[in-house]
């Protein structure tokens, strides 16, 4: 119904230039890990400016993120995944949309530590951040491989696929 | 070869003694913080006509927040962007990109390469210039200023912008389209199927 409204997929096999996923992933990644790094020097120092840059940054992060699941969502349906790759696209889908509900309830968690004790963060708001850079970098992995190693939207796989050779 | 985990097959197969680059990580650690830095700097520049945006969230702030934020970031991003440059380096010297085809702008694999690693040289340059500049505003020039950050500061930000989505596409054509350190194109270019051997070694392992 609305393959004539967009243009012609290009030798990425996309209806624009490049991939704009890992470009709003950016906001994501840089966002979160630098929001906890924040945190944990300002945890150490008893520097609550620096909490203040990690709010922010979580903030930024929370919007970023649906905006990076949507194009992934575009992107990942017009991947043509081979066999070898399709478990770990599958996985990196999952992992992103459940992140956007942990983002989104740990940087409500904060807002709220923020308005009661903007001076403190409790330990179990730290453990958190532990568990959220952890869960961060397998997803960073995961997507790593898409591009990297399976080669997703690069120019040889998709032109590869189209010859029917990736069986 | 086969035998063992991914990773060292895909180290054998990108060309880079490890299993996936590093470089397009560390870019993404770059361009975040930067571009975040000076977007912030911007919403506290115009904090006055935002007030009550803000107040109907019910997010209570000063502007000297925002500034922080835009402060930090940047700092982050001239200390992180040394070691992206660097690393960047070292994978564009084991790079063994396809010569014989062109990039969508019309380039080829060395002149994207030259271009991609010159690019990356002068936005090292420009985010260390534009913290000192930052931090001067910081510090010593605006210190008792309600605007902490000249125009001027945000406008160059906005072009820097432009530079680094040149520098950006660049790169996503050494990925992209050349094939560079992308261990399934490899395999296709040496004439083996990905889809075969990459399931042969997820199942091995």
């Amino acid at each position: 119904m609305f393959e004539n409204l967009l243009p012609p997929l290009n030798n990425h096999n996309l209806p624009y230039p490049d991939t704009i996923h890992p470009i709003v992933v950016h906001f994501v990644i840089a966002m979160v890990l630098f929001a906890v790094l924040c945190d944990v020097i300002g945890y150490l120092t008893k520097n609550a400016r620096l909490f203040e840059v990690g709010w922010w940054n979580m903030v930024f992060a929370t919007l970023s993120i649906f905006i990076a699941i949507i194009f992934g969502q575009i992107e990942a349906g017009l991947a043509t995944p081979y066999v070898a790759a399709a478990s770990d696209l599958n996985l990196h889908t999952l992992i992103g949309w459940a992140l956007s509900g942990v983002l989104a309830v740990i940087t409500g968690w904060r807002y709220i530590i923020r308005l009661r004790s903007p001076e403190s963060l409790p330990v179990a708001y730290m453990g958190m951040n532990v568990l959220l850079t952890g869960i961060v970098f397998f997803q960073i992995y995961l997507g790593d491989k898409l591009v990297w190693v399976y080669g997703l939207h690069t120019e040889a796989v998709v032109e590869a696929a189209r010859g029917g050779l990736l069986r | 070869m086969m035998v063992g985990s991914l990773p060292v097959l895909a180290a054998g197969a990108n060309g880079l003694p490890y299993g996936l680059p590093i470089h397009p990580n560390l870019v993404h650690l770059t361009l975040g913080l930067f571009i975040v830095a000076i977007a912030f700097d911007i919403v506290a520049a115009l904090y006055p006509l935002e007030k009550p945006i803000f107040k109907f969230l019910a997010i209570p702030l000063t502007s000297s927040n925002l500034y922080d934020v835009g402060w930090f970031n940047m700092v982050a991003a001239a200390i992180i962007t040394f070691f992206t440059v660097a690393v960047g380096f070292y994978e564009i010297i084991l790079a063994e990109p396809d010569m014989d085809i062109v990039s969508p702008w019309g380039l080829g694999a060395m002149d994207t390469m030259v271009w991609h690693g010159v690019g990356g040289v002068l936005l090292l340059g420009l985010i260390v210039g534009m913290t000192i500049w930052r931090g001067f505003q910081r510090y010593v020039w605006r210190e008792d200023r309600a605007r902490q950050v000249q125009w001027s500061y945000l406008l160059a930000g906005l072009g820097i912008f432009v530079l680094m989505f040149a520098q950006g596409t660049l790169g996503a054509h050494l990925g992209g389209d050349f094939g560079v350190h992308v261990t399934a194109d490899r395999l296709i270019r040496a004439g083996i199927n990905p889809n075969a051997e990459l399931l042969n070694v997820v199942i091995k392992h």
